[in-house]
Parts: C-alpha cells; structure tokens; sequence
C-alpha cells in the first residue's frame, strides 16, 4: 500500500517550482486586477479612479444601467470612438437595473461618483436634494436642448432646472393575439379595443371561447412596475397620484373605480391569468410573447423581441397593437425617461459635457433607439421613417400624445410601494379597492410629513 | 466611620488592588493581544456603534442632513403593527427553516452514516444544495413554483389534481411556505454534514453493547445517538437559527416580501426601509432591535443547553 500513498502524495502536493509558478502568476493576475477599472464593462485600458492615467490622458467616468447583449457593442464602439477623438479614457462601468440605485446611492455618498451617469428621470429629486447633480441649463436652453420633444424635455425638470439631459423613453399601448381574437370569434385586424370596457367585453369574449389561453395579462406581484401597469386605470378615471402641493390623493372615488375596475378583471370577470398576485410584468409579456396570452399592456420592445423570434421559428402568431384604452377621464400612456446626468462631484464636467454632446449624434441617437427599443427621444430621429412607417413602433409614436410621467417625487420608491400593497389587498380580496385605497392614502399622508 | 463602611473601603481597595496587581502581572499578555481586541473593536464594535448612533438620527432620502430625534424611532417601532406582524413572521420563518432544516439534516445523516450503497455519491450530492449560491437556487425555486412556467404546477396540471396553475408564492396565505421550502433545500445539506460528522465521533462501542443488550434502533437513537450529539445539535441550530434570521437572499429573489408584505422578516423589512426609500435612522433602529434579539436569544440558547454543565 505504501507505493500507492506515495504517488496519490505525489499528485496532490505542489513541488516548490510549481509553488513558484503559482505565486508568479497569481501575482501576475493581481496586478493585471489592480491595473484594470474594478467594473469596468471591458474597455480594457482604463485607468481607475484618477483623473488621468500614467500616460497622462485625462479620463472620464461614464456609469449606467442595464446594458445588454443587443447593446452592449453600441457602448464600446463609440465609447473607443469618443477616446481617439478627445484623447481620453471613458471608464465605462454598467451595473443591472437591480443594484443601480444602491450602487448610485453609495457612489455619491463615498465621494466617488462618476462624472456622467444615466438613470431614470424619477431619480432627479432625491440627488437634487443631495446636491448630488449638475444643473444643465446652459446645455438644455441652447441651441442642443432644441433638439428634444418638448414633452421629454420637460421631464428633465425639477425645482425650475434641468438635471439631465433626456436619454431615452418609453411608453405602452395595448398588444392583443390576432389568432387568440380570430379563435373568439373577434375581428383580428379591427379589434374595437378603444376603452377599457371594450377590452372587457373582448376579454369576455376569449374567456368564453375555445381559445385556451388567459384572455388578460394582470400584473400584481411586490414589483415596482405592478405600479407603473395599474397607474393606466386610475390616470384613466381622472384619479392622480399627488395634488399641486404634492400630497397624495390615491383614494378618489375615480381611483376606487379604477382599483375596482382592475380587481374585477381578475376577481369577478375571470379573465386574467391564475394568480395575478405571482405575475410580475415580466411575466405577463413573457406569457405574451410566448404566445399564451390574449392581451397586455406592453413595450416597444415586447413586439421587437415577437418579430425576432417569428424570423427565428420561435413563436408563430400574428399580432397587434393599439392605443391603451380610455377611461372615463381619458387615455393614458406611463411615460419614462432616463436621462444622462452629470454628478457634481466630477471634476471633469467640461469633459462630461463633451461626452454627452457626443452621444446626441443623429445617427448615434438612431441606432441606439433602434438597437435598445426605446423610443428616440430626439424629434429628427423620430421622424424618421424608420419609426413612423413601422408596425411595432408607429403606435408607440403615436401614444406620445397620451404621454403622463409619475410624479417627480424623492420617496417615489416608498410611495409606489405602498401602492403596490394597495392593489395587492384588493386583488387578493383582503381588502375592498375603497379601504385599501384609504388605507394607503393613511399611510402615505403620515409619510409625506 | 463605622465597622461597615471600613469594611466596605477596605474591600474596596483590596479589589482595586488586586485588579491592578492582576494587571500588572499579565501586562505582557495584554500587550500581545492588543492589537487583534483594536483590530476586533474596529471592525466588529464600530459597525455596532455606529448603527445604534445612526438610529437615533433622521436621515431622509433626499438629503446629507441629519437630524437627532433621540428615540423616536424606536418608540414609533414599537407602537406600530408593523412591527408585531414582522415579529410574528419573522418568528414564524425562523422556526419553520431551523426545524425543517435540523429533521430533514438529521435524517440525511442518519442514512449517510448507515453502510448503503453508493454512500459517497450521496455524500456529495446532498452537498451541492449548499454549493449554489442562494439567489440562484432561489430563482430556481420561484420558477418551479411560477403558476404559469413552473414546473410543479405543470406536473400538478398533468396529473389532473389541478385545473389551472397555483400561485403558491403570491397566495398571501401560503407564500411563506413556498419560500420556507426553498430555504431548507438550501440549508439541509449543512445541517446533515454536521450532524453526520457528530455521528461518526459516537463511540461505536456503545451501539455494541446497547445491542447486547436487546435495545432496539428507536431505543439507540434516543439513548444514545441523540444524547451524544447534543452539543453538535446546538451549535449547528444556533448558526442556523442566526443565519436563517438574517437570511435576505431567499425571500427577497422569490418575493421581495411580498405579497402584501407577508413573507417579509425583519431583515426583508431593514432593507426596504433603510435602502430602498432611504430612511436610514429607522432601518438602523430595526436592526439594533433585530441585533437585540439575536443576542438575547443567543445567550438564553446556550444558558438552556449548558445548564447540565456540558462545555461546548
């Protein structure tokens, strides 16, 4: 048995040149580590933290959020385009929508904060209030805040100021099945979607029918965004979130008929997805896209991501688009926009500045709408064929017209939430859309002190 | 001065003597522990400080200004019904995931201790729960139970037991369960490793002689095994009573604390409170309250356990 230990000893142990090696290139690794950006999105010669590098070359720190695969080469392409012309290094770092806000928030309050930065408009007021942010007047007031739909533009504002400059934005409509509707029984390319009581009816209509799909998707987990498909109803039946002053005012008897409106759908019409408590709105357009769904409110992108998996053999069904339906007050479209910012800690603004500026390219604006699937947000770009004449896009264009914005509020995160459990306790029947509204607007009035 | 008080003053001084004489004795052994109590006072001790001194401020979202309140927050805490709800579920958490967790580990063990066939396979199998990272099991978890892409509804819906998909995690009723299962999945595989290691210290030689003695299985494990592995039994309980207190991963990838905030503990609640919207001097109060609470247990759990002199 001994030869056996001795080999196995032999195998497992690690001889002094190995050793050596070992270190060598660990050692190797780390400073290749220390040398590299920490996050950086892989723009490789970056320098950390300073302002310039060993070379001398100034650089400029550019953070955002949820870069993905469809647009990452977008970044790195002219991030590398916008070093050779300025001779300078862009620090590119994205982080996942999930850990942005957190990673903002102590990146401003470390004293590290980058010097551009993208994230959503409804952040404006919180990092005004830290004095975190440039005001950028002197860009939006000239001849470059020109550029911009004045309706984007304005969603920039806050305290009289712009603090950022519009990215990009997005809006909803309503997508319906076109074969789900022909197997109901319901006219495919002259679906009669206008109000939300015609929705029902279509509803209905699919629940009743040999379609065997839900005939709705019904977003209500503990989301954020549960909030932003519900706030379609209650805009819809002239309910507000907030009044001039900027306190809430949820529980209007238009906000009890629309929190009726969209519990009912689930609770009495049974003709939403089982379990809409469980569905995120991910989940509803995923249902969608699949195929196993009569109707959502979605995105641009839901019908992008449709016409790519039809081209792919993935899915095969027709679809359609319309305006979100109207209400007894009106039609409604939630609004977002993310803006590029620029933190007042930075100490290369100028630097910013000409990042920015870069970045508003026609062409570039063009391919990043195109490539991302927002909504350009600059009106030569929009004007483009490419987004009138589409299919997927021309509705989205159109719904700018019935564009409303959440409320630009510093504890809109808190106020939403609270929302969310609000329509939670109707859609699961704990409570009436009247006591879980006045309940909320309780909570929320002993918030907003 | 009276018999009494010359009594009290001269024990008095003979402590403090005694203390600086003890001092003075072990000066160099103090000396060379100094710098690991520093190193320990500052990255244990400061946090904890720090915390306390942070809960008695009023530290809003959208401002660096702080505002001493005293203990405000604390007193808000404990008149509000939030607070008992998160107790409450909190407690009901913890005891579901420790107690699910130690059966099912103990369990594990017993059979992996046994000579079946193929032990060492499933010595590593019953490890890989443990080798995933928790959001990602956790994920993994949300699916299986997804009403519409989950696969324990879809078999479900196969075997005709249901007519259409259940939503166990946004059923304000049940959703805790949904995420408790999760996490004994995740935990078991610690406990069983723990308590085969503890099995395999028993003195074979007691199984002997109780067998000898006509003493049954049921009758060795409740004389023998289960004695004896006391006081694995209790560290690993504690950890896992500690871990699953302050366990984020799980509930907050499955439900984020939802729905209606009913699978929310009071580290799911810290988070939101303190991080999402800000409101930094109330989260800190809840976590000193939560820190109160695990060290007042953690105490009273070794009292209990070492009251029959048994050192850990």
């Amino acid at each position: 048995m001994q030869p056996d230990n001795n080999d196995r000893s032999g195998e497992d142990s690690i001889d002094r040149r190995r050793l050596l090696q070992a270190l060598g290139a660990g050692g190797a690794i780390a400073i290749a580590g220390c040398s590299g950006g920490g996050e950086s999105g892989g723009d490789g010669d970056s320098e950390s933290g300073g302002g310039s590098g060993d070379s001398g070359t100034q650089s400029v720190q550019f953070l955002t959020m949820g870069v993905g695969d469809n647009i990452k080469q977008f970044f790195e392409e002219n991030n590398a385009a916008f070093e050779d012309e300025h001779d300078v290094d862009v620090e590119f770092t994205s982080v996942t929508w999930d850990n942005a806000r957190q990673t903002v928030n102590n990146r401003v309050d470390g004293g590290e904060a980058p010097d551009v930065s993208r994230w959503p408009a409804r952040w404006i007021p919180q990092l005004v209030g830290k004095d975190a942010l440039e005001p950028l007047d002197d860009m939006m007031d000239g001849e470059f805040g020109e550029q911009f739909y004045d309706g984007v533009a304005e969603g920039t504002v806050y305290n009289g100021s712009h603090y950022g400059v519009p990215w990009a934005a997005s809006n909803k409509c309503l997508y319906y099945n076109k074969d789900v509707f022909e197997t109901a029984g319901l006219d495919p390319e002259d679906p009669s979607l206008d109000s939300w009581q015609d929705m029902l009816d279509a509803a209905t209509q699919i629940r009743d029918s040999d379609a065997s799909v839900p005939a709705l998707g019904l977003a209500g987990a503990d989301a954020i965004e549960t909030g932003s498909q519900y706030y379609h109803y209650h805009w819809s039946h002239g309910a507000d979130l907030v009044d001039d002053e900027g306190m809430p005012v949820v529980n209007s008897s238009g906000a009890v008929d629309a929190l009726s409106l969209y519990t009912d759908l689930h609770l009495e019409h049974n003709v939403t997805q089982s379990s809409p408590l469980s569905s995120t709105r991910q989940d509803i357009r995923q249902l969608f896209e699949n195929g196993d769904l009569g109707m959502v409110i979605g995105h641009v992108y839901t019908g992008l991501n449709i016409t790519a998996a039809k081209e792919n053999d993935e899915v095969d069904f027709d679809y359609g688009i319309v305006q979100v339906p109207r209400g007894p007050e009106g039609r409604y479209s939630l609004f977002t926009i993310d803006t590029l910012a620029i933190l007042s800690q930075s100490e290369h603004k100028d630097l910013a500045r000409d990042l920015i500026r870069f970045y508003f390219d026609e062409e570039r604006r063009f391919q990043y709408s195109k490539q991302k699937g927002f909504l350009p947000v600059v009106e030569a770009v929009g004007e483009r064929s490419y987004f009138s004449d589409s299919e997927n896009w021309g509705p989205f264009v159109e719904a700018g017209q019935y564009a409303r914005a959440r409320p630009k509020l510093s504890n809109f995160s808190e106020f939403n939430d609270r929302m969310v459990q609000a329509i939670q306790e109707a859609l699961a029947d704990r409570k009436s859309p009247q006591k879980a509204l006045n309940d909320a607007q309780s909570d929320l009035e002993d918030a907003m002190e | 001065m009276s018999l009494a008080e010359e009594y009290t003053e001269a024990s008095d001084n003979s402590h403090l003597e005694r203390g600086v004489a003890y001092v003075q004795r072990n000066s160099r052994a103090y000396l060379l522990i100094a710098p690991a109590a520093v190193f320990l006072l500052a990255v244990v001790g400061y946090p904890i400080i720090e915390t306390f001194r942070l809960s008695l401020y009023q530290s809003p979202a959208d401002s660096n200004i702080e505002t001493f309140v005293g203990l405000q927050h604390y007193v808000e805490i404990f008149d509000s019904d939030i607070f008992y709800r998160l107790l409450w579920q909190t407690g009901r958490w913890v005891v579901a995931g420790v107690a699910g967790k130690t059966l099912l580990g103990l369990l594990i063990a017993v059979h992996l201790k046994g000579d079946i066939r193929g032990r060492k396979f499933f010595r590593t199998a019953f490890l890989i729960p443990w080798g995933i990272p928790y959001a990602i099991s956790a994920v993994v978890f949300r699916w299986i139970e997804h009403p519409q892409f989950g696969y324990l509804n879809a078999i479900l819906l196969k075997l005709g037991i249901i007519e259409q998909g259940v939503g166990i995690l946004g059923n304000p009723s049940i959703a805790w369960l949904g995420v408790v299962v999760a996490d004994i999945w995740i935990g078991t595989p610690f406990m069983a490793i723990i308590f085969l290691a503890g099995l395999q210290s028993i003195p074979q030689e007691l199984y002997e002689a109780a067998a000898i003695d006509g003493a049954e299985k049921w009758h060795q494990f409740r004389y023998i095994t289960l004695p004896q592995l006391k006081s694995v039994v209790l560290i690993a309980t504690l950890l896992s009573t500690i871990w699953t207190f302050v366990s984020f991963d799980v509930i907050w990838t499955m439900t984020g604390g939802g729905p209606i905030s009913s699978t929310a503990t009071l580290v799911i609640h810290i988070y939101q409170v303190g991080l999402q919207n800000g409101n930094l001097g109330r989260g800190a109060a809840y976590s000193v309250i939560g820190f109160l609470f695990l060290f007042v247990f953690a105490i009273i759990y070794l009292r209990i356990y070492t009251r029959g002199g048994d050192e850990l």
